[in-house]
């Protein structure tokens, strides 16, 4: 329903974030995230910056088993 | 001369002349290069190879390349998957009313330094105009002919179970280049095209082993497009190991942003070779030496199973049929 | 692969207690569960059912037929994801509308959409506000840039919709759902913690990775077997309980709760989303007085059976016959994400 894409944010300015996806690089809209600050990374969904994500998801699937188990 | 071309310049009067001889003849000049109504040529002997292909990019100029470097890739890497040697070409440009000068020099310029890289003479061309918004820019069709190296036999028919497939690269960089040099959707990537002419590479291959089933290059509907075309024709399984399909970083960013598959997106210098496991390696091995095929890799097997189809090997070890490439590419959001 | 996909594998491939139906509700789960052959895995106890969460697939015939109309009678830049374009409507989808002589252009971002209409001051340009909580700001983003830049040519035609009335329309379909991952991220958790703690709804949210999705079906199949109603949140990284409150503040801002049409749901009231009454102007219903358009989907076309679970896509008489993913009649088989085009790209090995 929502393909989203991990991306570095590059810079920020009026409400607009550039972000980084191997290389590719695209302004986004940060009008929903206004505390981002270059370095952060997000999850981008139609051009807009909707979550700022925390860990990688290996080290999430990790501690998740690790919960089960 | 003008600095855009006119109609004039196609109405084969004084200015076509002009156009001729300080464009095309200052670049294309051999002594095989005809002011008359036709090349004569020597006969080489053995197989020849024939091929022709037409070429409209837009934008016609892109990271790594252009439209006249992409005329002559293209029909070089046609006749280099039949194992043979390009020695003759011919181009005929349809150019837009008002296409400047300068840029089609530029074109000139690329093909003939991609044509001099091979060691293959244009020996013919011809040139018209077309009316402004006619075409867009340029068109060119090229055609080649070429002399079969003793001994090579490829054919999308020959491929055997068994058969270990190598890609020459990485796959998708030319159609993500171009998606970018588009800019529909506003992405910035220093992602250059993969374009190449690929004879010195064949040439290495068949020094390699002439035992070579299947030779064929890469375009549009990428490589994931010539894979079912070979299952197709020699009615063959493909078995592929996902992790081990190379794609550059840039064009991962790229796919990853517009939802897209990159074994999906065109290719203008990568070759899909199907060849007996016992040479693979060592044709591996010579390719990454090679300067346009550093990243080449084997990425899977044929098989007896699946005739017809692409099965995948997935990175939590299950298998997975690759969907069929399906015609227009439109970046997926859901 | 790694020990922990390794022992979400084994989880999975080892269950053998009573019989389980898991739903994914999202789209993008149902592509990437079938892109990693994660079917092949399943235990004969454990049945993946899809849910209705591709905004292509669930997007009413009617919806297309209103683009085609301002596309064609009003002439208008249809601005649209790439998703919608071979939607089959009434007559024609937009990729027929173009072959007509519309404009459609395909954008990444209705941003984008906005940013047309700046440069073509002389055409109305309108972007087809489709999706879900996750897709739903964006839209919200460009009324609202539109309106700071006092765009007059620029509009949306809305079908956005939202989940939380639809979860009630699914309730007893699975014994649990995996909850789309990104809506979440946007909404929080607190619906579903309601559905669990209130209902005895059970559920996990996922990501999209491949170590997240196994994984988090995994803790879906491992708690289920426990027996008790639960909620887990496997998607820690992205979605936090409170979700995104800028993003849900700004939907209330320009947008409120409509009853909303779902292809083969029905109508589901207080499912939808559309402009406030102070953003007309930008609702495209509204500024070109569009006449009710009442859309016929394909007679033969079992869509909405599939999409609520009620049979599977080769149980249609059309399914691989008349209706393939390059000449679709349904839905659900245009979009990557539908069910139909699943089941007919993977045939055979799924």
């Amino acid at each position: 329903m929502c393909v989203g894409l991990a991306s570095r944010v590059v810079n920020v300015k009026n409400g607009t974030a550039i972000i980084d996806a191997g290389g590719a690089q695209r302004p986004v809209s940060a009008g929903v995230l206004t505390d981002l600050e270059p370095g952060d990374y997000v999850m981008v969904h139609a051009g807009v910056a909707i979550a700022k994500i925390t860990q990688s998801d290996e080290d999430e699937a990790n501690d998740l088993m690790e919960s089960l188990l | 001369m003008s600095n855009t071309v006119t109609l004039a310049h196609g109405a084969g009067g004084k200015q076509t002349s002009e156009l001729i001889e300080k464009v095309f003849k200052a670049h294309f000049s051999n002594p095989e290069f005809t002011p008359d109504d036709a090349a004569v040529l020597p006969a080489p002997g053995g197989r020849l190879a024939m091929s022709t292909d037409g070429f409209i990019v837009s934008p016609w100029e892109f990271n790594g390349g252009n439209i006249g470097k992409l005329s002559i890739c293209g029909t070089v890497n046609d006749l280099a998957c039949m194992g043979a040697k390009p020695l003759y070409m011919t181009c005929a440009f349809v150019i837009e009313e008002g296409f400047p000068m300068d840029k089609l020099e530029q074109i000139a310029a690329a093909m003939e330094k991609t044509a001099a890289e091979v060691g293959v003479k244009i020996v013919a061309g011809d040139t018209k105009v077309a009316g402004k918004g006619q075409c867009d820019g340029v068109f060119i069709t090229t055609t080649g002919i070429g002399q079969i190296v003793d001994g090579a036999d490829t054919s999308g028919n020959y491929a055997k179970p068994g058969d270990a497939i190598i890609v020459s690269g990485d796959v998708g960089r030319h159609g993500c280049t171009i998606l970018i040099a588009r800019d529909d959707y506003g992405i910035e990537s220093d992602v250059d095209s993969d374009c190449a002419p690929l004879w010195g590479t064949v040439e290495t291959m068949l020094g390699v082993t002439k035992d070579i089933h299947v030779i064929r290059d890469a375009t549009r509907g990428g490589v994931g497009t010539v894979l079912y075309e070979i299952a197709g024709q020699s009615n063959v399984g493909i078995r592929l190991n996902a992790a081990d399909i190379p794609v550059d970083d840039r064009a991962k960013g790229v796919c990853g942003m517009l939802g897209l598959e990159p074994l999906y997106l065109a290719c203008e210098g990568r070759l899909v070779i199907f060849a007996p496991q016992e040479h693979a390696e060592a044709l591996v091995a010579e390719l990454r030496k090679g300067k346009y095929t550093a990243n080449a890799a084997i990425i899977g097997t044929v098989t007896e199973e699946n005739a017809g189809r692409v099965i995948m090997e997935t990175e939590i070890g299950t298998q997975t049929v690759l969907p069929q490439p399906k015609g227009e590419l439109l970046p997926r959001i859901c | 692969m790694n020990e922990t996909i390794k022992a979400a594998r084994d989880i999975i491939t080892s269950y053998d207690g009573r019989p389980l139906r898991i739903m994914e509700v999202c789209g993008t789960h149902t592509h990437e569960f079938f892109r990693l052959g994660v079917r092949k895995l399943l235990p004969e106890k454990v049945d993946l059912i899809s849910g209705p969460g591709c905004p292509v697939c669930v997007t009413a015939v009617d919806f297309i037929d209103e683009a085609c109309w301002l596309a064609l009678e009003k002439n208008c830049i249809v601005c649209t994801f790439g998703d919608l374009i071979k939607v089959p409507g009434t007559t024609m989808s937009l990729a027929g509308a173009r072959s007509q002589g519309a404009e459609i252009r395909p954008v990444y971002s209705p941003l984008d959409a906005v940013e047309i209409a700046k440069q073509t001051p002389n055409r109305q340009v309108v972007f087809l506000a489709v999706g879900f909580e996750t897709t739903t700001p964006s839209a919200c983003l460009a009324a609202k840039q539109a309106r700071e830049l006092g765009l007059k040519n620029f509009s949306l035609l809305t079908a956005n919709k939202t989940m939380p009335n639809a979860y009630q329309a699914l309730v007893g379909s699975a014994d649990a759902f995996i909850y789309p991952g990104h809506v979440n991220a946007i909404t929080g958790n607190a619906v579903c913690k309601k559905l669990c703690e209130e209902q005895g709804v059970s559920g996990v949210v996922a990501g999209f990775t491949a170590s997240e999705l196994i994984t988090a079906l995994a803790v879906a199949i491992k708690l289920l077997d426990k027996g008790e109603p639960f909620f887990r949140n496997c998607y820690p990284r992205v979605v936090k309980d409170e979700g995104n409150p800028e993003a849900i503040a700004l939907m209330n801002e320009v947008m409120e709760p409509c009853d909303n049409e779902w292809r083969g749901l029905g109508l589901i009231p207080g499912s939808g989303m559309k402009l406030k009454a102070e953003y007309a102007e930008f609702d495209a219903r509204i500024k070109f007085a569009m006449p009710e358009i009442k859309g016929k989907p394909n007679p033969a076309c079992r869509c909405g059976d599939v999409l609520q679970g009620k049979c599977k896509p080769s149980d249609c008489k059309v399914f691989g016959k008349g209706c393939t993913p390059l000449h679709p009649i349904g839905a659900c088989m245009v979009s990557d994400e539908g069910a139909c085009s699943a089941y007919y790209q993977y045939a055979g090995i799924v």
